[in-house]
């Protein structure tokens, strides 16, 4: 089946993400999902570089590049402003890395959501901080390497749960996206900008530089990542009601985590820890999607 | 799209605002590997020995435009009427969709495609003149004739083809029954090919009213005079036996055989299949008796399978002994019961007697159909010793002898061919065609024939020797691992309907009936396609580059390599292997 998605395109050639880079695709994607009229703010991340040195820029909508910590906050006080002058049509987008979400930003965009700032906020995540040269962050998964968390002492906690936290502010909508996913995505980001208060898109864009794959199974990985359930797509309306959009097929997370270098260091026993973890989320989140 | 520059400090913005895009970057710099579109070589078209370009034909149904998928067909065979009726299909064999649930039909749609064009009238355009044929005669109008007959004089060479019956169509205007193939199917079909400029001769049989004296008068002759002849049965009182495919025909001339009450049909093939569902539909009882098991019968396994829904008895591991004539009318025909030994014997286990008592039964016939040996009039050097290789499906009587002041004679079809079937009868005629163009052109044919051969295991297709789009394919054929299939879906997979049981018991009229445009649209949705785009546009959508340039009228992909960073996303999310990641050229 041929995939479907709205055919303009407000990405140009010439960004300078990495080859393969999985936060493009999901640009690419959310530009497809947004009406024509659409402010970003890009809180520091990948994308502060990727859209490229001041007097240039990679997309076709006004963006405004602002501090790590201040996502939230920047996008609260566009809405602010373009509602003053009477602009209740174009839509306030917040584009932020896993860092600047998950850790930095996590007090601002919390304000935000407390408020119901009537605003999107897009955490496309790639599980640590990419473009400082792999630092780990809060949403780094369990076992990975990293720079800060190296081989020998790999992450040892679990990547943080966003969406439980965003849920918890019972914001009307809140979603997990993939790359591996345009349509879901697509349709994620419509029905987001469709609703009025803070909607929060959580999205999986896989680093090929950071992971330490070739870059060509980017795409690849972002599918087994919802294959192996380690992330689901689902939605969650006013914090409660929970909807599980693709009932996966539930490979082993070995499939995910043995083509990656920055797990290659892990043992057996580490694996069936993690597929354990994996499978207690899953049937948390089965769970969850019974009650609402 | 150069840079911008600011010549002073006033000309700075008073606020760092963007004011140009970042086109100027050529991110092509940074690519060591180049990602590129490649057509490769699908398992149906290398399955198919008049190597059908089937994944295209699928791509260009599914755009509904059948016209074109029909003309596709018959770029490689002129045949697709005929084929979509009676192929042994091994296209569906080599089917990828055979891993993931069940294979496409291929063979109900290309009758799709034949009967669409029927219905609607079509008519392929006129072969384009070529300048420097020669004159060539082909002997028998039977599928590997035809086809013979068509690729030649399209290749500029004058036709006569020459038949022992009445009209053109060999085995399948004589042999194979209305039930399965009608005659105003085939005629269109016939027709299309002798309406094109190809002289047809009938009641001209080899030996008696076709001399080698005339057809030495021509520059080439391509010989498929089919087998004919009814092999020995080898039991005693053999003389009270009839020979099946005489009965057929017999039926296929109009008339009504007399053949009635209980009748024995000895033998597996199709032929024996055909026998026994004609006997039937003519009032008789006929019993198949077979002397290997019902799993290493030859006949196409659908075949069997309907004589057996039609009701009609099989009895397995039973070998004719002896016919006796009774007293009273008919016969007792004793059989020997055989054993199945762990040994092969000509790609078949082999068969022995048992040692059990023997069998008798009393029928009011017995017809056989256990395979035939060359047709009258066919040279003795056409049976082995006297034959010279040429081809897959192709061999030439040496020339030596008599033979040595002879134009070249090929020989095909079901004279030569190991699997003796409408398919390779096609693949020999087409063969032939392309030696004898070669050899009339002053071309090699043997240095010719590796670049045109698809697949390793795969026929010879006509539109590569015409250096036409395949011949760009790279003769990969790509394996059911090769392909993303997390982009299709299950889906059932549609047998073409069938006439009630009771008029199939009855009469002569076909069994499989036609399927309608929108149950074949749906069934070539299933369609793989493998190796071969069909703008599916997966490379463009994950592009992180924006880097796939697309022509949505002309329907054509290309790749920026201004800004192509290489990264390969493209070649491993599309779903049939269509695209290749290579180094980047120094």
């Amino acid at each position: 089946m041929p995939i479907e998605l709205p055919v303009h395109e407000r990405m140009y050639s010439g960004h300078l993400a990495c080859p393969g880079c999985g936060a493009a695709i999901a640009m690419r994607f959310l530009l497809k999902g947004l009406g024509e009229k659409a402010v970003l703010s890009i809180p520091a991340c990948c994308w502060s570089i990727i859209g490229g040195p001041f007097p240039y820029t990679a997309l076709q909508v006004p963006v405004l590049h602002t501090a790590f910590e201040t996502g939230g906050a920047v996008a609260s006080g566009i809405r602010a402003a373009l509602d003053a002058r009477g602009d209740t049509e174009t839509q306030v987008v917040t584009w932020a890395g896993d860092g600047g979400t998950f850790d930095i930003g996590l007090q601002s965009l919390s304000g935000a959501a407390e408020r119901n700032e009537n605003i999107l906020y897009v955490c496309y995540d790639n599980e640590a901080y990419m473009n400082t040269g792999v630092q780990s962050s809060g949403a780094t998964p369990t076992g990975a390497w990293t720079t800060t968390t190296p081989t020998g002492s790999p992450k040892p906690t679990r990547k943080k749960d966003i969406m439980q936290i965003m849920a918890a502010h019972r914001i009307p909508y809140a979603a997990t996206a993939s790359i591996a996913y345009p349509e879901d995505m697509v349709r994620k980001v419509q029905k987001a900008v469709s609703l009025k208060g803070t909607k929060f898109l959580h999205v999986y864009a896989p680093c090929p530089t950071g992971w330490k794959v070739p870059s060509e199974i980017s795409v690849k990985l972002a599918r087994l990542a919802v294959q192996t359930r380690i992330f689901p797509l689902y939605e969650v309306e006013e914090g409660v009601r929970y909807t599980i959009n693709l009932e996966p097929v539930g490979y082993l997370v070995d499939e995910y985590y043995r083509t990656q270098g920055r797990f290659k260091h892990l043992t057996r026993e580490d694996l069936d820890r993690i597929q354990a973890q994996v499978d207690e989320s899953w049937d948390r989140l089965k769970a969850l999607a019974r009650i609402g | 799209m150069s840079p911008v520059t600011f010549r002073s400090v006033r000309d700075l913005p008073p606020m760092s605002r963007s004011t140009d895009t970042m086109l100027w970057n050529r991110t092509g710099s940074w690519r060591f590997l180049r990602p590129r579109y490649q057509d490769k070589v699908a398992p149906c078209a290398e399955g198919c020995p008049a190597a059908e370009d089937i994944a295209r034909i699928q791509i260009l149904l599914g755009q509904g435009d059948f016209e074109a998928a029909w003309l596709r067909i018959r770029e490689e065979n002129p045949l697709p009427g005929v084929c979509g009726r009676v192929c042994y299909h091994p296209c569906e064999t080599a089917c990828n969709r055979g891993e993931y649930d069940d294979p496409v039909t291929v063979n109900s749609l290309e009758r799709f495609l034949a009967d669409h064009a029927w219905k609607l009238g079509l008519s392929p355009p006129p072969p384009e003149p070529a300048a420097g044929g020669g004159r060539v005669a082909v002997v028998g109008a039977g599928p590997a004739g035809l086809t013979a007959a068509y690729f030649l004089l399209r290749l500029g060479h004058e036709v006569d083809l020459f038949d022992a019956r009445e009209e053109p169509g060999g085995l399948l205007r004589y042999g194979i029954p209305e039930y399965r193939l009608p005659l105003d199917a085939l005629a269109w079909e016939v027709g299309l090919i002798l309406n094109e400029g190809v002289r047809f001769h009938g009641n001209r049989r080899l030996g008696s009213d076709l001399t080698w004296d005339e057809l030495s008068g021509y520059d080439a002759v391509f010989l498929a005079v089919g087998t004919w002849k009814p092999a020995p049965l080898g039991a005693e009182g053999e003389e009270h036996a009839q020979d099946g495919l005489t009965l057929l025909e017999a039926i296929r001339q109009g008339e009504t055989p007399e053949v009635s009450g209980k009748v024995a049909v000895i033998g597996g093939g199709n032929t024996a299949m055909d026998v026994a569902r004609s006997l039937l539909r003519l009032g008789a009882e006929p019993a198949v008796y077979y002397r290997r098991r019902l799993q290493d019968m030859p006949a196409l396994p659908e075949e069997i399978q309907e004589a057996r829904e039609e009701g009609i008895p099989f009895q397995t591991l039973l070998a004719p002994k002896r016919i006796e004539p009774l007293p009273q009318g008919g016969f007792r025909l004793v059989l020997t019961t055989m054993e199945i030994l762990d040994e092969d014997e000509g790609g078949r286990p082999r068969a022995v007697p048992s040692g059990h008592p023997d069998v008798e039964v009393e029928v009011d016939a017995v017809v056989t159909a256990i395979g035939a040996g060359p047709s009258q009039g066919a040279p003795a050097e056409v049976t082995g010793e006297g034959l010279v290789a040429e081809g897959l499906h192709l061999k030439r009587i040496a020339p030596e002898g008599e033979w040595a002041a002879r134009p070249p004679v090929l020989v095909g079809g079901d004279l030569v061919n190991d699997r003796k079937a409408v398919v390779t009868a096609i693949a020999s005629g087409k063969e032939a065609a392309l030696v004898i163009d070669t050899r009339l052109r002053g071309r090699d044919a043997t240095s010719i024939w590796p670049s045109i051969r698809v697949g390793r295991k795969g026929g010879v297709s006509m539109n590569r020797y015409l250096s036409g789009d395949r011949a760009a394919q790279q003769d990969h054929v790509v394996r059911y691992d090769e392909l993303n299939t997390i982009y299709f879906r299950f889906q059932e997979r549609r047998e073409r309907p069938r006439i009630t049981l009771e008029e199939r018991r009855t009469g002569f009229d076909e069994v499989k009936m036609r399927i309608s445009a929108s149950l074949a649209l749906k069934e070539s949705e299933r369609c793989f396609h493998c190796g071969q785009c069909d703008q599916c546009d997966n490379c463009y959508l994950f592009c992180p580059d924006v880097s796939v340039l697309r022509d949505l009228r002309a329907g054509t992909r290309e790749i920026n390599y201004d800004y192509c960073k290489g990264c390969g996303v493209c070649v491993v999310e599309c779903p049939r292997n269509a695209m290749i990641l290579e180094e980047e050229p120094r």
